[in-house]
C-alpha cells in the first residue's frame, strides 16, 4: 500500500494546501474573493478531519468491532434489519438527512458576509455535526436501532426521555411551519412557480397508479417519465406566465397558505402510494440531480464572491434578515451543514438497522453529513455570489422595504448598501417574475443565485428565467415532500400519545384516529405558518431563530445522550469528543434564548417586544412596520406565544443536561454501576467487505469484481 | 481506450442505480426467498411492491430540515 512516507508527504501536501486556501479568505485585501479558495478550503479540511479526526473517534473512541455482528445481520429479516452495501446505504442515509435545511439557513446567514457562516459550517461540521451523527448511528446500531427518545430514556432516565420526546414534537411543528413558509413566500404572487408546482399533483397522482398497478416497481423508469414531465411543467409555466391565463394562476400568500394547510392534511390521512411515495422518488432524484450540478457549476464558472466576507451587521445585531449579532446566531441561523439535531432522528431510525460492518458508521455516519456541510458551503457560495444590494432588497421583511423598486432601493441605502432600482427590475426580468423585492425565506435569493450559476453553465441569459424556476421548483418540492412526511412522522407521534389514553387512537390503521391526529398537527403547523405569513414583522424572521434553537436542543439531547453512554463505556478519558460540541451548543442554545426572553431591545427580545408593542397600543401608535393597530394586536399575540416556545426550549434543554449531569456524577463518582442495553456480542459471519461468507448481503457486488452486479 | 474501459464505469453506475432506487429489490427477495422458504410461493412482482411501499411508509423514519 505505497510507503508511509509518501502518504505522509500526501497528507502534509492536503494540510499545506488547506492552510493556504483559509489565509486566502481570511486575509486577502483584494477587491473580492473567488468561490474557488472556499470550495477548496472546505474539501481539504473534510479531507482532513475524515482521515485523521474520524478515524481517532472510530477507533480509539468508540473502538468498533468488525468481528461483531451487527443488527442488520443477526436480525435480517428482509424487512427493516437487512445488511445493505455500504455505498448504497450512504445513499440512502444522505438522501435522508439532506433537506432544505442546509439550503436555507446559509443563505439568511448571508446577511453577516460570507465568512462567519464559512467557518462555522466547515469547524462545526467536522467538530459537532459530524460526531454527533456517527457517534448517535453507533450508539443506535449497538442497541440494535433504538431511536433518540428510546435510548434517552434507558440510558439518561424518565424525566430525559419525555423532555427529549416534547423536544422533537415541538421542533416537528416549527419545522413544518418555516419550511411551508419558505413555499409560501417561493410561489406568492408568482403564477410560473404556482402552476409548475400545482402540475407536481397530478405527475405524482399518475406515477402513484403506475407504480402500484401499472408496471409495479419499476422505479427508475417511472421516475425517468417523472422527470420528464416535472421539466415540461416549468416549461409550461413560462408560457402560462406570458400569456392571458397568467391573473389567473396569480395568488396570494394566503391563498397558497390554505392550500397548503389542506394539502397537508390530505396527504396524511391518504394511503402513501398515491402522493407521497411518488413524491419522494421524484423529490429525491431532483435533489441529487441539482446539488451535483450545482457542484459542477461552481467548479466550472468559479464565480466571484460579491458579499463582503464580514458586514457590520456581524457584529451590531441590527441585520434586516434576522436581528442579533454573530454569535450566537449565526449558530442557530445554520443548522443543518454544520450541527442538526435532526439528523439524530434518522441516525437512530433506520440507518442503523441497515449497516453491515460496525466500521462503516464513519463512511455513512460521518462521511455523509460531510457531503450535507458541502451542500451548504455550496449554498452559501451562490447566495454571496449575488450583488449585496438586490441580496438585501430580496430577503429584508417585505413592510420595511416598500412594494415599488424605488423604495426598496432606498431601503437598502439605509442598510449601507447601494442597488439601483433599474437594476432590482432588471434582476426581476431576468428570471421571469414581476417583483424579487422581499422575497424572504431563503429559497427565492438561492434560486436567483443558482440560476446565475446554470446559466453561466448552460443556455446563458436566455435560459436564466428558467433555471430560476427550476431551482424554485427543486426547493418547493423537496420542502413538500418533508412537509408531507414530517406530517406523517408527527401524526403517528401524536397517535402513540394518545394510545395511552384511548387505546384505538394509537392504531394508525384506524381512520378517526388517523384523522384526529392529522388533524391536530397540521394544525398545530398550520397555525404558526398563517401567522408566519401575515406577521406584520415579517414570519421569517420572528420564526427561524425559534426553529434553529429547536433544532440545536435535539442536538443537545444527542450529545448527551452520547456523553452519557461515553461515560458508561469506561471512555471518560475520551469524553470531550461528545462533551465539548455540547457544551458549545447548550452555551450557543442557551444564549440565544437568554436574548431572545430578556434582553431588552424590542427587535431582539420577544417580551420586550410585546411591551413595546402594547404600549403604542395604549398610546394609539403604531409599532414597527405594523400598518395598524389590528397588526399591532397581532404583533402582540405572535410575540407572545414565541416567547413562551422560547421558554419552552430553555427549560427543555436545562432538564434535559441537568438530569444527565446527575447520572454521570453518580457513575464517575462510582456510586452507580453503569448499566448499558447494549445487545450482547455475536460474532460475525460477513467478511471485512461486508460480503457473506455463506449468504449474500443485500447490494453486495460480488467481491472479487468489487462492483454490482451488472444485471440479471 | 478499450471498450471495457468505457463500459465498466457505466455499469456500475447502472448497477448502483438500481440498487439506490429499490428497482432489484425484487430480484433479491425472490433469492432471499429461495433459500430461507424455498418450499412456499413467493409474491408477485407486484404484490411485493405493495407490500413493500406499505411496510416501509408505515414505520417512517425522518429528514432532515
Amino acid at each position: 500500500m505505497g510507503n508511509g512516507l509518501g502518504r505522509w508527504a500526501i497528507w502534509i501536501g492536503v494540510a499545506i494546501f488547506g492552510a493556504i486556501c483559509w489565509g486566502v479568505l481570511a486575509l486577502s485585501r483584494g477587491e473580492t474573493v473567488n468561490a474557488a479558495w472556499l470550495l477548496f478550503a472546505a474539501l481539504a479540511s473534510y479531507a482532513i478531519a475524515y482521515r485523521f479526526y474520524a478515524r481517532f473517534i472510530q477507533t480509539k473512541v468508540l473502538e468498533t468491532d468488525d468481528t461483531r455482528a451487527t443488527p442488520a445481520e443477526r436480525l435480517n429479516n428482509g424487512r427493516d434489519f437487512e445488511p445493505m452495501d455500504r455505498r448504497v446505504l450512504f445513499g440512502h442515509h444522505f438522501a435522508a438527512i439532506a433537506g432544505a435545511g442546509p439550503l436555507v439557513g446559509p443563505v439568511l446567514a448571508a446577511q453577516m458576509g460570507f465568512f462567519p457562516g464559512t467557518v462555522w459550517i466547515i469547524f462545526g461540521v467536522i467538530l459537532a455535526g459530524a460526531v454527533q451523527d456517527m457517534t448517535t448511528l453507533f450508539f443506535s446500531m449497538r442497541r440494535n436501532g433504538k431511536t433518540l427518545g428510546q435510548m434517552a430514556r434507558e440510558e439518561i432516565g424518565p424525566v430525559g426521555g419525555v423532555a427529549a420526546l416534547i423536544a422533537v414534537l415541538s421542533i416537528m411543528v416549527i419545522l413544518l411551519a418555516v419550511l411551508a413558509l419558505v413555499v409560501v413566500n417561493a410561489l406568492a404572487e408568482s403564477p410560473w412557480g404556482a402552476f409548475s408546482l400545482l402540475m407536481t399533483l397530478p405527475i405524482a397522482l399518475f406515477m402513484g397508479v403506475y407504480l402500484r398497478f401499472l408496471r409495479p416497481g419499476r422505479v427508475l423508469e417511472v421516475s425517468l417519465i417523472g422527470v420528464g414531465l416535472l421539466l415540461l411543467a416549468i416549461v409550461g409555466g413560462g408560457y402560462i406566465d406570458a400569456s392571458q391565463y397568467a391573473e389567473a394562476w396569480t395568488f396570494s400568500g394566503n391563498q397558497i397558505t390554505f392550500a397548503l394547510i389542506a394539502y397537508g392534511f390530505i396527504a396524511s390521512v391518504l394511503p402513501v402510494w398515491v402522493l407521497l411515495a411518488p413524491r419522494d422518488y421524484l423529490s429525491t432524484f431532483m435533489k441529487i440531480g441539482t446539488i451535483a450540478l450545482l457542484a459542477v457549476g461552481i467548479a466550472l464558472t468559479l464565480p466571484v464572491m460579491q458579499m463582503p466576507r464580514a458586514t457590520e451587521f456581524a457584529f451590531n445585531g441590527q441585520g434586516p434578515v434576522f436581528a442579533g449579532s454573530l454569535f450566537p446566531f449565526v449558530f442557530i441561523t445554520i443548522a443543518c451543514g454544520a450541527l442538526s439535531g435532526f439528523h439524530a432522528l434518522v441516525a437512530s431510525g433506520t440507518t442503523p438497522k441497515l449497516i453491515q460492518k460496525e466500521s462503516q458508521v464513519r463512511f455513512i455516519g460521518y462521511g455523509a453529513m460531510l457531503m450535507e456541510s458541502f451542500v451548504a458551503v455550496m449554498a452559501l457560495i451562490a447566495a454571496c455570489t449575488l450583488d449585496p444590494g438586490v441580496y438585501f432588497a430580496m430577503n429584508a421583511p417585505p413592510a420595511a422595504l416598500g412594494d415599488t423598486v424605488q423604495s426598496a432601493s432606498q431601503a437598502v441605502q439605509g442598510f449601507g448598501f447601494s442597488v439601483s432600482p433599474e437594476t432590482l427590475q432588471q434582476t426581476a426580468d431576468n428570471v421571469g417574475e414581476d417583483s424579487i423585492i422581499g422575497r424572504t425565506g431563503g429559497a427565492p435569493t438561492l434560486a436567483v443565485g443558482i440560476s446565475a450559476i446554470f446559466s453561466g453553465l448552460i443556455g446563458g441569459a436566455a435560459l436564466q428565467a428558467f433555471w430560476y424556476h427550476f431551482a424554485i421548483m427543486f426547493e418547493a418540492l423537496f420542502i413538500l415532500t418533508t412537509v408531507d412526511a414530517g406530517t406523517r412522522v408527527g401524526r403517528f407521534m401524536i397517535q402513540d400519545m394518545l394510545g395511552n389514553v384511548y387505546r384505538p387512537l394509537g392504531r394508525t390503521s384506524w381512520l378517526p384516529g388517523n384523522i384526529l391526529a392529522s388533524a391536530l398537527i397540521v394544525g398545530a403547523w398550520g397555525y404558526f405558518l398563517y401567522v408566519g405569513v401575515n406577521d406584520p414583522l415579517g414570519g421569517i424572521n420572528q420564526l427561524f431563530p425559534l426553529f434553529g434553537i429547536a433544532n440545536q436542543l435535539l442536538a443537545a439531547v444527542a450529545l448527551t445522550v452520547g456523553t452519557t453512554i461515553l461515560i458508561k463505556m469506561g471512555k471518560l478519558k475520551y469524553v470531550w469528543v461528545t462533551l465539548l460540541p455540547l457544551a458549545w451548543d447548550a452555551s450557543v442554545t442557551l444564549t440565544a434564548s437568554y436574548l431572545k426572553i430578556f434582553s431588552s431591545d424590542p427587535r431582539m427580545g420577544f417580551f420586550a417586544q410585546r411591551s413595546a408593542a402594547q404600549e403604542a397600543l395604549a398610546n394609539g401608535e403604531l409599532y414597527g412596520t405594523a400598518q395598524s393597530a389590528e397588526d399591532v394586536q397581532q404583533i402582540i399575540t405572535n410575540s407572545t406565544v414565541d416567547g413562551i416556545l422560547s421558554v419552552l426550549f430553555a427549560l427543555l434543554i436545562i432538564i434535559i443536561i441537568a438530569d444527565a449531569m446527575r447520572v454521570w456524577a453518580g457513575l464517575i463518582r462510582g456510586r452507580k454501576q453503569p448499566v448499558m442495553s447494549e445487545a450482547p456480542w455475536e460474532e460475525s459471519h460477513l467478511d471485512v467487505d461486508g460480503n457473506a461468507r455463506d449468504r449474500e448481503p443485500v447490494g453486495a457486488g460480488s467481491g472479487s469484481r468489487g462492483g454490482y452486479r451488472s444485471d440479471e | 481506450m478499450s471498450k471495457e474501459a468505457v463500459l465498466a464505469p457505466l455499469r456500475y453506475a447502472w448497477g448502483y442505480l438500481k440498487e439506490i432506487s429499490g428497482e432489484n429489490a425484487y430480484d433479491r427477495y425472490l433469492a432471499v426467498h429461495a433459500r430461507t422458504h424455498g418450499d412456499e410461493v413467493p409474491m408477485d412482482r407486484g404484490e411485493f411492491y405493495r407490500w413493500r411501499q406499505d411496510e416501509k411508509f408505515n414505520n417512517p423514519g425522518s429528514r432532515c430540515p
